[in-house]
């Protein structure tokens, strides 16, 4: 059969994504490999879709197919008292937590995820703004089941919140930007949610920082700062006495940056503030203190401009990565800025998981 | 020149050991296998070991990397000749960023000495396992390491930032950073755990933690290990989750009762211990309400610490089980497997039952919250045969927790001890990706070969394979 008709079962359509030769959507992991392993037969690009919501990180495919995951919607398992979920990848983010906040629990997904989903939260590595109480997005993944780039299926973890059994493929496909394959499900850490949750506006959030004992997230925005919390009434009580701030119910979570440029800096914690004073006052930013994450939303940065918080960031030991770019700001500002190191090792890591270079190829820092 | 001789220009002769009775001691770990050891480098700088990496290659021979030697799984038990590269002397603890919350130390730190270094600060290494007072940083970076306080702060790869580490092609790499999630693939993430086999990590970025303002403890008793288990799951079902949450069953408790009178009720099935931590309003309340929740599931004593010296004697109590072991066997072998936590009793009973087929004393004092066991099987080694049984309860405790839906190890490793039960819950292409992974980092198994993956793992040739290709 030809790889028309090979694919037909699979055509679908996706809004807002690339135009290519082929767009598919498999109905499992399985479909998924053997789509891959098609490609691998014809050397074609393949570009991964979840929500489309992250799909500006690093340097652009152009594809030959767009392999969508929106088939892959399946609650697969939850057991509440295990705080364990497992979900396919095309599940919404907004979907799973309405979900799972029936019984008081949350992956600890992004705020506002818009049409984010579970599967390109995780590729793109997106921790939200609550990092700074439960850590990264990477620490949430238990176990993964994916199609490698060569047309395989592999499991690696397990469905346990504790595990030192072989080497650490879950957390190693956080952040990989679909480089290594299309993951199909995940296990994940769920944590209960606590009863009472405030936000508290505050004056000086490093001095906020310093006083709040650890906290759910400290933010930093163009108009204000606040720490948010969350425990038993009396915890919240007693922290809010600490911080001499204006309390509001519930957790204030600031709008997303809906920019023609969002741009992520990541620095060491210390010099958040520091990097706040680098942001030009026309522009809107949110900085996460304790974190290091600094998202700068802009329609008027130039490639000057970009290039100047980069050679910031990087002399600060961190670096400048886009989210999304506006068209005039392509040339001129590379997506990734100084490659890592590490690179040849970075690509014999791909190699071992997507030999032929079918999965985002090119993408990743280095032209990984 | 010979590899010795080359060694000794190197590092000296104080920091080559190769008299049989020095090597010897470097054969074992905390586990039950022994090896032999063909040479020990005590290395004092990063530069060094790469320099012993590149002689140990031109002589053929692999690199073991070992930290104090506390790991159960035989990780640092070499399997044929090797150079072992001993790591404890890497001991600096080099600039404490306060406001960042990080350090770079070596990899011989000393995991509590790193606690009790950044008190001044307010901080502490959250990572405890119960060796901390033996074990090494590079260690627990090795086998990612958990303990105590994993339910609520994860295992040692949540508080490593960065490693350092010498490839095989002697190369200097840094994996990881200061900053969040740095640009391209997290390597990181692959180097802890990976049990020494991708490279020797020579410097660590780790990631502190606030001490907290105030805690409590709580002891919890059942004449019922069911209700021990239920109210460790109605516990974090009402959306708390306490720093620490620790089970012990009855023949712990009397044999920790009698070695330390730490006052634990030896008449209860199970012992429960629970750390809350907190502000001190907020841990007063939660304790209380931890407390009413054991009552409903059939306590028959709820008691809150009433002094901070109680807290830390039941804690003692608690760290000193292993140690305890010694008045009914001379000689034990500790497990390590986690189930999901609704799993506990029905787990549980097998290890009893296992334990009874096998004539073992099993005795099980375990990270309840976190679903990991760790069933510790005393035995007397003069008895002829008794190391087989042993090794068949422990088989049989792996397949009984697998079958459960758990994993073989939670926080000790594979090593060499696990390794021939991988393919109980990886298939074969699960594990030829994981040798591939291997593989991009160590071409030639120059580190650690023989662990964690079992022989025949890298099951396909070079390339893509065929469509529908078995094992």
């Amino acid at each position: 059969m030809n790889l028309v008709g090979q694919l037909a079962p699979y055509e679908t359509e996706v809004a807002g994504a690339p135009n290519a030769e082929f767009t598919v959507a498999p109905p499992s992991v399985e479909d998924a490999a053997r789509i891959l392993d098609l490609a691998c037969e014809r050397g074609l690009r393949v570009l991964t879709w979840g929500g489309g919501t992250h799909q500006g990180y690093g340097y652009g495919v152009d594809p030959d197919v767009v392999l969508s995951t929106h088939r892959l919607d399946r609650l697969i398992d939850w057991s509440p008292d295990d705080l364990v979920a497992v979900v396919e990848a095309g599940v919404k983010v907004s979907t799973l937590e309405e979900r799972l906040a029936e019984k008081g629990q949350s992956a600890i997904l992004s705020e506002i995820p818009g049409g984010a989903t579970v599967g390109g939260s995780i590729a793109a590595g997106i921790s939200g703004w609550r990092r700074l109480r439960y850590g990264p997005i990477r620490d949430r993944i238990l176990e993964a089941t994916v199609a490698t780039g060569d047309g395989r299926v592999i499991r690696a973890g397990g469905r346990v919140v504790k595990n030192a059994t072989g080497y650490d493929i879950p957390r190693l496909m956080t952040g990989s930007l679909g480089s290594l394959g299309v993951i199909g499900s995940v296990a994940l850490k769920l944590w209960p949610v606590a009863l009472h949750a405030a936000t508290v506006t505050v004056e000086d959030p490093t001095l906020a920082l310093a006083t709040a004992y650890r906290p759910i997230a400290v933010l930093e925005t163009n108009s204000a700062s606040a720490v948010y919390l969350s425990g038993t009434d009396e915890a919240l009580d007693e922290q809010i006495a600490s911080l001499d701030g204006t309390r509001a119910d519930g957790h204030l979570w600031p709008d997303p940056l809906d920019h023609n440029t969002v741009l992520v800096m990541r620095v060491p914690s210390r010099h958040t503030a520091a990097a706040v004073t680098q942001v030009e006052d026309s522009w809107d930013f949110c900085a996460a203190h304790g974190v290091g994450e600094i998202r700068i939303g802009s329609n008027t940065a130039s490639s000057d401009d970009a290039n100047r918080l980069r050679q910031w960031a990087e002399a600060h030991n961190g670096a400048l990565v886009v989210e999304r770019l506006a068209d005039d700001l392509r040339s001129g500002f590379d997506p990734w800025g100084t490659p890592p190191a590490t690179a040849g090792l970075q690509r014999r890591v791909k190699d071992a998981f997507d030999p032929v270079g079918v999965c985002n190829p090119g993408k990743l820092p280095g032209g990984v | 020149m010979t590899l010795t001789a080359e060694l000794v220009d190197l590092l000296g002769t104080a920091r080559v050991l190769d008299h049989p009775l020095r090597r010897h001691v470097y054969g074992k770990d905390g586990g039950v296998t022994r090896g032999d050891v063909e040479l020990v480098c005590l290395p004092d700088t990063t530069s060094e070991v790469v320099e012993i990496v590149r002689i140990a290659r031109r002589h053929g021979l692999p690199v073991i990397p070992r930290g104090a030697g506390t790991g159960l799984a035989g990780g640092a038990v070499p399997l044929g000749p090797a150079v072992m590269i001993v790591l404890t002397r890497m001991d600096r603890i080099e600039d404490v960023d306060v406001e960042s919350k990080t350090a770079w130390v070596g990899p011989g730190v000393i995991n509590l000495e790193l606690s009790q270094h950044t008190h001044r600060h307010g901080l502490h290494y959250a990572p405890d396992p119960s060796s901390q007072s033996t074990c090494t940083v590079g260690g627990n970076v090795a086998t990612n390491a958990g303990g105590l306080h994993c339910l609520a702060e994860g295992t040692t790869v949540a508080h490593v930032l960065a490693v350092e580490m010498v490839t095989a092609d002697g190369e200097v790499v840094t994996l990881g950073g200061e900053a969040p999630d740095p640009i391209g693939l997290d390597l990181r993430a692959v180097a802890v755990g990976s049990e020494g086999t991708l490279g020797v990590v020579t410097r660590v970025l780790v990631r502190l933690t606030e001490n907290a303002p105030a805690s409590q403890t709580l002891l919890l008793a059942f004449d019922d290990i069911e209700n021990a288990a239920a109210t460790v799951s109605a516990i974090i079902s009402e959306g708390i989750v306490p720093g620490a949450l620790e089970m012990m069953d009855r023949v712990t408790v009397e044999a920790v009762e009698n070695y330390v009178h730490a006052g634990f009720p030896t008449e209860a099935a199970a012992v429960l211990l629970a750390e809350i931590v907190g502000t001190s309003a907020g841990v007063a309340a939660e304790a209380n309400r931890v407390a009413s929740i054991a009552r409903a599931n059939g306590a028959i004593d709820v008691e809150i610490a009433s002094s901070p010296a109680q807290a830390a004697l039941w804690w003692k109590g608690r760290k000193s089980a292993f140690g305890a072991v010694a008045q009914a066997a001379p000689d034990y072998y500790l497990h390590d497997t986690v189930v999901p936590r609704t799993k506990l009793v029905e787990v549980l009973r097998a290890v009893y039952a296992i334990g009874r087929k096998y004539d073992l004393l099993m005795m099980n004092v375990f990270h309840a919250g976190d679903g990991n066991l760790h069933p510790l099987m005393a035995y007397d080694s003069a008895q002829p045969g008794v190391l087989d049984r042993v090794h068949a309860a422990a088989e049989e405790i792996v397949r009984a927790s697998i079958a459960a839906g758990g994993a073989l190890s939670g926080e000790h490793g594979i090593g060499i001890e696990k390794r021939d039960l991988m393919g109980l819950t990886f298939g074969p292409v699960d594990l030829d990706a994981q040798a591939r992974l291997r593989e991009a980092f160590d071409p030639e198994q120059v580190f650690n070969p023989g662990k964690v993956l079992p022989e025949g793992s890298r099951c396909f040739d070079y390339g893509r394979p065929p469509v529908g290709a078995e094992a």
